[in-house]
């Protein structure tokens, strides 16, 4: 099932979403990215209905594209956040609301901070140290509590956020086999293999 | 025959003019002087004004609200603060304008509205007016000093046209010309909130058509940073602190008494 | 029809009060037939736009920024999206606003069809808008956007420059190379006499500030260079680059002058011998 986790570390923000793209009990494909970058210093891991998410992921991306392009510089991940909270919260509002979770993991450059914010489908958002969607959520938070640190370094982080993989795929019946993690800080966004 | 293109927003003259356009800065050039200054650490508008009268009644200015006499200079958010020279209900609801497109950026985003981008709002709209029919340009010139993280403190100037530009100092108005040519001389890069506001009042006072300079002739306002929340914090002065501030700098009116007394 | 717009307007009169005018059917299609925006064009800096083998140049004067304003706020060149630069000629408010609608058209593209604009479809859009425009000119008390464009960039998935030119009418066009604003005659003209097809990065460049130095008499500190190499590739030429390019062209200039110089001193002196030559032959004969 649909797993994603995000860890804010020291100058950096790690973002993992599993790579299962599924249709009732059938995996139809296991390379499916479900992290969108918006900006330079922002990404976004989205879960959820399927058609949804994928919608409401390119919606958000062209508008913030769209602000960056007309004021020369990009939203910031606070501002960001806060706008795409609305847009959802906008959606619930509607005929056919959006059916979507969203993991938001940016780089503040004027701040020179790592920022993380957790919004679910009803428009609920808040700025966490690290956060997590889908099944995979039960297992790990509880380890994240444990062992987060966030003045950890980007390798320590890394092993945390395996710990948080490892466990999900021991004790999560349906536990999804691939992961794609996508690393922000002051450099910008990269993807990295675990 | 010249008439035959002035009178309709929308028509360019022989020359490639829009002459409503420069009409409505011919307007702006009989209003009071509004001067504004970019420092390091702050922003500083100063603002002539021009209804004046023994029996009017500024008592609520003096006490609530925040400050000035509501004539010349306003809060536009609470980061940008905003001077207007040219006519006065044109000014109004341009204000009005623009504490609305500050207050939905703020609802959409969660943070205060760039300057610039607060500017480009009235701007937006004030081309608008120069280009479809029916209505005539806004006759109001505006100096928008405000400060965000991106760009720090900033100062606009925007007029009837729709153009808009950064300053770090510069007048409007009354005399704007010769206000600007004595900022030129006296201007640094990286003058203080503290020599600015002394810089802004002489200015003034030299640009001024009255010989004497007083709250009821004046309004002036600072945006800095508060030093303990590092936020925007914007000061209208009410009139008898700017009445403190020009005896500070020594450009206060003289009693005759005392005057007198010295001779 | 024409009833809806006979009402009287508030307009500012020359001194900058207010009064109101009635505008009759007659007085206003007067009005509108001598819409002289060319001339509104004339007036502002020159821009220019030269297509090379792979790559695509903008150049643009520049007014010298006043001493104390903000050089950060006076944009020539802008993109309108990563593949996508535009540089106009006019009304600076005009184009601000023209620039944003074609601005949301290509994140607006991109939403729907999944795919980046082509240069030639934002071109067309843009011209539509002005087009728009020009139409209600006749019956909707509108004006015309008093602005020129020349909008440069690369398709997706293409490697040939592009470069196009839209007029307040609504006209576009494709160019080779193209030039808009205060005399643009000129510089077209030398542009017709000096492009060539297939021009390297280097040429491009080269052709671009020369012919801007046609209408630029203030040399480097005035001039401003976009290159675009390839898809979102661009890159804004910084004041020594330029300056080393306008050094060079004067040299050249200066060498074809001095080429020029000895040659007219050498048929000069040719002449000089042929002729005392002639003299010599002249006296001579009488001594033989």
């Amino acid at each position: 099932m649909e797993t994603s986790f995000a860890i804010t570390g020291k100058g950096y923000v790690i973002v993992a979403a599993d790579t299962t793209a599924a249709r009732s009990i059938v995996k139809m494909k296991t390379d499916e990215d479900k992290i969108k970058t918006l900006s330079e210093h922002l990404v976004m891991a989205y879960s959820g209905e399927p058609g949804d998410t994928l919608q409401f992921a390119e919606y958000v991306s062209r508008n913030i594209r769209l602000y960056a392009i007309r004021n020369l510089y990009a939203l910031r991940p606070a501002a960001a956040a806060a706008w795409i909270r609305r847009a959802l919260a906008t959606s619930l509002r509607s005929r056919k609301p959006y059916s979507v979770n969203l993991l938001l993991g940016g780089y503040d450059e004027t701040e020179h901070a790592p920022k993380l914010y957790w919004v679910d489908y009803l428009g609920t958002m808040d700025e966490v140290p690290f956060a997590a969607h889908g099944y995979g959520s039960y297992f790990a938070l509880s380890l994240l509590d444990r062992y987060h640190d966030p003045s950890a370094s980007l390798e320590e982080g890394l092993a945390t956020l395996k710990r948080c993989i490892d466990e999900v795929s021991k004790r999560l019946v349906v536990s999804p086999g691939t992961y794609k993690v996508k690393i922000v800080d002051k450099d910008g966004v990269r993807e990295v293999e675990l | 025959m010249a008439r035959r293109y002035d009178s309709r927003t929308t028509i360019f003259s022989p020359e490639g003019k829009l002459y409503q356009v420069e009409y409505a800065m011919e307007a702006i050039s009989h209003a009071g002087t509004v001067l504004g200054l970019l420092a390091k650490d702050g922003v500083v508008l100063a603002a002539e004004k021009k209804v004046t009268g023994k029996l009017l009644d500024l008592s609520a200015t003096k006490e609530g609200g925040y400050g000035g006499s509501g004539e010349k200079v306003f809060l536009l958010s609470s980061n940008v603060i905003t001077g207007l020279a040219g006519w006065t209900a044109d000014a109004n609801s341009l204000v009005n304008f623009a504490r609305n497109a500050a207050q939905q950026h703020l609802l959409a985003y969660d943070e205060d509205i760039p300057v610039e981008l607060l500017a480009q709002r009235l701007c937006d709209m004030k081309q608008g007016y120069t280009q479809f029919g029916g209505l005539r340009p806004f006759g109001v010139s505006l100096l928008y000093a405000g400060y965000d993280p991106q760009y720090q403190f900033q100062l606009y100037r925007s007029d009837p046209s729709g153009n808009y530009s950064g300053w770090k100092a510069t007048c409007i108005g009354a005399n704007n010309g010769t206000a600007q040519s004595l900022l030129k001389q006296e201007y640094k890069d990286d003058i203080e909130v503290k020599d600015a506001i002394g810089l802004a009042l002489r200015t003034m006072s030299k640009t001024m058509d009255s010989t004497t300079l007083g709250s009821e002739k004046l309004e002036f306002a600072v945006l800095t940073l508060d030093p303990v929340t590092k936020k925007p914090k914007a000061k209208i002065y009410r009139p008898a602190e700017i009445d403190a501030l020009l005896e500070k700098e020594g450009l206060a009116k003289k009693d005759e008494d005392t005057e007198m007394k010295a001779a | 029809m024409s009833r809806s717009y006979d009402r009287a307007l508030t307009v500012f009169s020359p001194d900058g009060h207010l009064f109101q005018v009635t505008l009759t059917a007659t007085n206003r299609n007067q009005l509108i037939r001598v819409i002289y925006r060319w001339n509104t064009l004339a007036k502002r800096s020159a821009r220019v736009g030269v297509r090379g083998k792979d790559v695509v140049v903008l150049g643009v004067e520049k007014k010298s920024v006043l001493q104390l304003q903000d050089p950060r706020t006076v944009r020539k060149v802008v993109m309108l999206d990563d593949h996508v630069c535009l540089a106009f000629a006019g009304l600076t408010a005009d184009g601000r606003v023209l620039i944003d609608k074609a601005r949301i058209e290509c994140q607006s593209h991109r939403l729907t069809v999944e795919d980046p604009v082509t240069v030639e479809y934002i071109t067309k859009h843009i011209a539509g808008i002005k087009q728009i425009h020009e139409k209600y000119t006749q019956s909707g008390g509108v004006r015309p956007f008093g602005i020129s464009t020349l909008i440069v960039g690369f398709d997706p998935d293409d490697t040939r420059p592009r470069l196009y030119q839209t007029e307040p009418s609504g006209i576009y066009s494709a160019w080779k190379a193209n030039a808009i604003g205060r005399s643009s005659k000129t510089v077209r003209e030398f542009l017709e006499k000096n492009h060539k097809d297939d021009l390297s990065r280097e040429e491009t460049i080269k052709l671009t500030v020369k012919s801007l130095l046609e209408v630029v008499q203030t040399g480097a500190k005035n001039i401003e260079i976009s290159v675009m190499e390839s898809y979102g590739k661009v890159t804004n030429l910084d004041l020594p680059e330029i300056e080393a390019i306008v050094a060079g062209i004067e040299r050249e200039k200066e060498a074809e002058a001095e080429r020029k110089r000895s040659r007219l001193a050498a048929t000069a002196a040719g002449q000089a011998a042929m002729s005392s030559r002639a003299d010599e032959g002249a006296s001579g004969t009488p001594g033989q």
